[in-house]
C-alpha cells in the first residue's frame, strides 16, 4: 500500500547538482503569480523576518505560501524540488482538533528510534530527541517545550502505541529530518515529502561593549542547529539547512572575536585565545547570540554539542532564566528532610513521626557523605521547623547544588504496604507548567504588563526541573538499586509523580521513600539505628556512583543538551543516561510496578 | 356504625383528592433543572447509571468497583454523586475508604476546559489528613481517576480544602493546579477492565 523510498537518499550529490544547475540559487519569486505582490522591494537581508519564526503553520499549503512570500525572502530560497514522497496512510482518529496518527507506524516508515515508557514516549532522530506522553498537550523538543494542538492519546488496541497529532510530526520529523510532513484533509492521507534543504542568508553582527563581545547571527527563519566547541573555535552546524552570508557583510574587527565565517554547512566562530562564550537565542527575528568574555567569568561555555533551538523566549521580555549549563561534576549535595514543625508527615502505629526520622536520617547522611566524598553537603532544615516546599528547592538552587535528595517515609491506608520507592518529577507536572508558560509568553509577547512578565519568569524558574529529568531518573535508578540490594526491601520501583518539592529544583532531584511507617514491621525496623545506618549507607553508595558517572561524562548528565553524536560519544557514552534510554530497566520499573511490587 | 364508616370513606376520598391536588401543584417537575440543587447532599434523581469507582486497594494501587448511582443528568450533579460515593467508601471487601469519615464534600464546580473543582473539608477537619506520599496519592487520584474516567467532559480535577486551593494536601503532590489522570496508579485488574 504505502510507497516507500529507501531511507538514505544520495541527497548531497543531488543538491550539489541542482545548485550548479540553478547557478547557486533560484529566487523563489520567479514562481510567483505576478498578481500576488507588487514586484520589487528586494527585502534587505537583515529585514526582520516578520513572523517567520512563528509557530509551525497549521497546514503545509500555508507553509508553501509563506515561503514564497517576499517578506521571507531575506533568504533567497531554493525552489525545494521534491525528491521523494513517503505515503504514511490514514489517521487512526480524526476529531475536532484534527487527525491523530499512530507514531509506531510512522517511525517504521520514516526511521528514528522510539523508546516507549508508561508516561512518555521518546523519539530519537539522529542526535535530537522529542518527548511526548499520552494526555499531555505539550511535547519536549530538545530543550524546548512546545504546545500541541491536542494531547497524544494511547491507541486502542494497545499495539498501535501512541497516537500523535500532526504538529508532533512537524516538530519532530519536520525539524530534524529533511522530510516535510503533509496532510491532505481531502484524501485523508498523510505523506512525508523529502525536499532539498532551505538556503538561509545569515547576517552577522559583532558588538563589543564593556569587555563583552556579542556576536549576533540573524536568520530569516528559525534554524535547527547543533553547536560544537573546540577550544576557542565554535561551530554552528545546521541540522538540515544550508547557509550563505547575507550580502554586504564587513570583516569582523573585535578584540575577542577574530572571525566569523559563514559556509554552506557551518558557521565558524573564531574567538581570541582565553575567551569563553555563552549562547542563547532570540525570536522575531530569529537570532543566535553569543556573549564572549575573556576568561571563565561567564561560567561554562557553550558545551560541546548543544542543540538548538532553545526556548521560545519572547524578544525584549528580558531574558528568562536560560536552561542551566550542565554542572561539572558533583560538588554540592542538598539533602531535604521531609516535613517538619507542626507538619509531622506520616505517623507510625506506635507513634513514630516521619519528620523526626527524616531529620535524623538526613543528618547521618550528611555526616557520612562528608567523610566519604569531597562534596559540600547542605540540609534544608537542621531542626524541627516547618519549611515551605518551594523554599526547600530554593535552598538547593541558592547553593548551586548538583544533586537534591528529599528524604521521606511513607504511609498508606492499610498496614500491609511496605518497601522503598524513589520518585522523580513526572512529565505531566512540568508540562502543565509549560502550558501556563506558553500562555504567559503570549501575554508578554503581545505587549502584556509587567505582572505577566514577572509571572512568566517565576514559572520558567519552576520549570527548572524539566531540564534535568533524565539525570534525575538516573539518580533514582541508582538509589533504588542500592536500597534493593542492601536491604532486601520490597522493590516498589522508580516512579514519577508531580511532587511539588521537586519542581523548582534546577539540578537532578529525587524524592526517596525509605519505607512504610504505617507498616508495623517496617516501623519497628526504622526504630533501629543500625537499620537506619544501612539505609544511609545505601544512599551514600548511590550518590558515590552518580558522582563517578558525572565525572566520567564530564558533567553532561542532563536532558539538555542531547549529547552530540560526534567524535567523543561512543555507543555506551552518554546514551544510557539520556531520558528513557534505559528501556530495559525503566519499562521493567514502570510496567513492573504492579508485577514487581504488587503482584498478587 | 354505617354512617361512621361512610364518614371515614368520604374523609379518605377528600384526603386523597387534596393530596393529589397538592402533588399536582407543588410536586417535582420532570424538567426541574438539577443544577440548581446545590449542597452537600446526594442529588439522587433520574435513572440509575452504572459507574466505575476507583478505591485504594491493598497494594497501594487503585481498584475498580462497579456501582449504580441514581444521578442527575447534568455533569455537575454526576460529579457530586461520584465524589459522595467515594467519600462514603467502597462496598468491596479489602478496598479502602480514601478519606477519613469527618471529611465531607462542600461543593463541586465545573470550570472551562474540562476542569472540575472538588471542595472537600468540614468543620472538624481544618487541614487535610497528615500522611505519607502513597496515602496522599491514593486519596487524590481516587478522585481524579473516578471523575475523569466516568465523565467524558472532565479532563482534570482541581482540589480545594475548605474553599482554599492548597499547594499540597499532605506535603507531596502539587495540587496548586488541576491534576490529570495517572493511569499507572491503576491495578492490573482495573486496567484490564478498562481495556476490555
Amino acid at each position: 500500500m504505502s510507497r516507500r523510498i529507501p531511507r538514505i537518499l544520495p541527497i548531497a550529490p543531488i543538491a550539489v547538482t541542482l545548485l550548479l544547475l540553478s547557478g547557486g540559487a533560484l529566487p523563489v519569486r520567479s514562481q510567483e503569480p505576478a498578481a500576488q505582490e507588487p514586484a520589487a522591494v528586494p527585502a534587505p537581508p537583515d529585514l526582520p523576518g516578520t513572523g517567520a519564526a512563528a509557530d509551525q503553520p497549521p497546514d503545509s499549503i500555508e507553509r508553501d505560501a509563506q515561503s514564497r512570500d517576499p517578506r521571507f525572502a531575506g533568504a533567497v530560497e531554493l525552489p525545494e524540488p521534491i525528491i521523494g514522497v513517503v505515503d504514511l496512510g490514514q489517521p487512526t482518529v480524526v476529531n475536532a482538533q484534527g487527525p491523530l496518527f499512530p507514531l509506531r507506524r510512522i517511525v517504521a516508515s520514516l526511521g528514528g528510534k522510539l523508546v516507549e515508557l508508561e508516561e512518555s514516549v521518546t523519539l530519537e532522530l539522529d542526535d535530537s530527541e522529542v518527548i511526548a506522553g499520552p494526555g499531555n498537550p505539550v511535547m519536549i523538543v530538545g530543550r524546548e517545550i512546545v504546545q500541541l494542538s491536542q494531547a497524544p492519546v494511547q491507541g486502542e488496541p494497545l499495539k498501535e502505541g501512541l497516537l500523535v497529532p500532526l504538529d508532533f510530526l512537524r516538530q519532530s520529523y519536520g525539524r530534524f529530518t529533511d522530510y516535510e510532513i503533509q496532510w491532505s484533509p481531502a484524501t485523508r492521507r498523510l505523506s512525508a515529502v523529502r525536499r532539498q534543504p532551505r538556503l538561509l542568508a545569515v547576517t552577522v553582527d559583532v558588538v563589543h561593549l564593556q569587555g563583552v563581545s556579542t556576536v549576533v547571527l540573524q536568520f530569516p527563519e528559525r534554524l535547527d542547529y547543533r553547536l560544537e566547541e573546540r577550544g576557542e573555535d565554535i561551530e554552528v552546524l545546521p541540522l538540515r539547512d544550508r547557509l550563505e552570508p547575507a550580502p554586504g557583510q564587513s570583516v569582523v574587527r573585535d578584540p575577542l572575536v577574530r572571525a566569523v565565517r559563514v559556509e554552506p554547512e557551518r558557521i565558524d566562530l573564531d574567538l581570541a585565545a582565553g575567551t569563553t562564550a555563552e549562547s542563547y537565542t532570540l525570536e522575531n527575528p530569529y537570532r543566535l547570540v553569543f556573549d564572549v568574555v575573556r576568561g571563565g567569568e561567564q561560567g561554562a561555555a557553550t558545551s560541546t554539542g548543544s542543540t538548538g533551538s532553545p526556548g521560545g523566549v519572547p524578544d525584549g521580555a528580558g531574558r528568562a532564566p536560560e536552561p542551566p549549563t550542565p554542572s561539572r561534576g558533583l560538588r554540592t549535595v542538598v539533602i531535604d528532610p521531609g516535613h517538619g514543625g507542626e507538619e509531622s508527615g506520616a505517623v507510625g502505629p506506635s507513634g513514630l513521626l516521619e519528620k523526626d526520622l527524616t531529620l535524623e536520617i538526613a543528618r547521618t547522611l550528611r555526616d557520612r557523605l562528608r567523610r566519604r566524598l569531597p562534596v559540600k553537603v547542605v540540609l534544608t532544615r537542621d531542626d524541627d521547623s516547618r519549611l515551605p516546599l518551594d523554599t526547600r528547592s530554593a535552598i538547593a538552587n541558592q547553593n548551586k547544588a548538583d544533586l537534591f535528595i528529599s528524604i521521606h517515609l511513607n504511609s498508606y491506608l492499610g498496614a500491609e504496604a511496605r518497601g522503598a520507592e524513589t520518585y522523580f518529577l513526572s512529565t505531566e507536572a512540568s508540562d502543565s507548567r509549560a502550558a501556563e508558560t506558553a500562555e504567559l509568553e503570549n501575554a508578554v509577547g503581545a505587549g502584556g504588563d509587567d505582572e505577566a512578565l514577572y509571572d512568566l519568569q517565576l514559572i520558567l524558574w519552576d520549570l527548572a526541573q524539566s531540564y534535568h529529568l533524565a539525570a534525575s531518573q538516573r539518580v533514582a535508578n541508582l538509589i533504588q538499586e542500592e536500597l534493593n540490594g542492601a536491604l532486601g526491601l520490597r522493590d516498589r520501583g522508580v516512579k514519577q509523580a508531580p511532587f511539588r518539592v521537586l519542581m523548582g529544583a534546577a539540578m537532578p532531584a529525587v524524592l526517596v521513600e525509605l519505607g512504610f511507617l504505617s507498616n508495623p514491621d517496617e516501623e519497628t525496623k526504622l526504630r533501629d539505628p543500625g537499620y537506619r545506618a544501612d539505609l544511609v549507607d545505601a544512599l551514600v553508595r548511590a550518590i558515590t556512583r552518580f558522582r563517578s558517572e558525572v565525572e566520567v561524562s564530564d558533567g553532561r548528565l542532563t536532558t539538555e543538551p542531547p549529547p552530540a553524536p560526534t567524535t567523543e560519544r561512543g555507543p555506551g557514552g552518554d546514551a544510557d543516561l539520556a531520558a528513557g534510554a534505559d528501556p530495559g530497566t525503566d519499562s521493567d520499573d514502570l510496567a513492573g510496578r504492579p508485577a514487581g511490587g504488587h503482584a498478587p | 356504625m354505617t354512617s361512621r364508616r361512610w364518614i371515614l370513606v368520604a374523609g379518605a376520598v377528600v384526603l386523597v383528592a387534596v393530596l393529589g391536588l397538592l402533588w399536582w401543584l407543588f410536586g417535582p417537575r420532570p424538567s426541574a433543572p438539577p443544577e440548581e440543587l446545590a449542597g452537600v447532599e446526594a442529588v439522587e434523581t433520574g435513572e440509575p447509571v452504572a459507574f466505575t469507582l476507583y478505591f485504594p486497594g491493598p497494594r497501594g494501587l487503585l481498584e475498580a468497583e462497579e456501582r449504580e448511582l441514581a444521578v442527575a443528568d447534568a455533569p455537575r450533579g454526576r460529579a457530586r454523586s461520584l465524589v459522595l460515593a467515594l467519600l462514603e467508601g467502597p462496598r468491596t471487601r479489602g478496598l479502602y475508604r480514601p478519606f477519613p469519615e469527618e471529611v465531607g464534600l462542600l461543593d463541586v464546580y465545573l470550570a472551562a476546559d474540562g476542569v472540575v473543582y472538588v471542595d472537600l473539608g468540614g468543620e472538624e477537619v481544618a487541614n487535610p489528613p497528615t500522611s505519607g506520599s502513597l496515602e496522599e496519592m491514593a486519596r487524590v487520584y481516587s478522585l481524579v481517576e473516578t471523575l475523569t474516567y466516568n465523565l467524558p467532559e472532565v479532563r482534570r480535577v482541581g482540589l480545594l480544602w475548605n474553599g482554599v486551593q492548597r499547594e499540597t494536601l499532605s506535603g507531596h503532590l502539587d495540587t496548586s493546579r488541576p491534576l490529570g489522570p495517572k493511569d499507572d496508579l491503576l491495578s492490573p485488574a482495573a486496567r484490564r477492565a478498562r481495556a476490555g
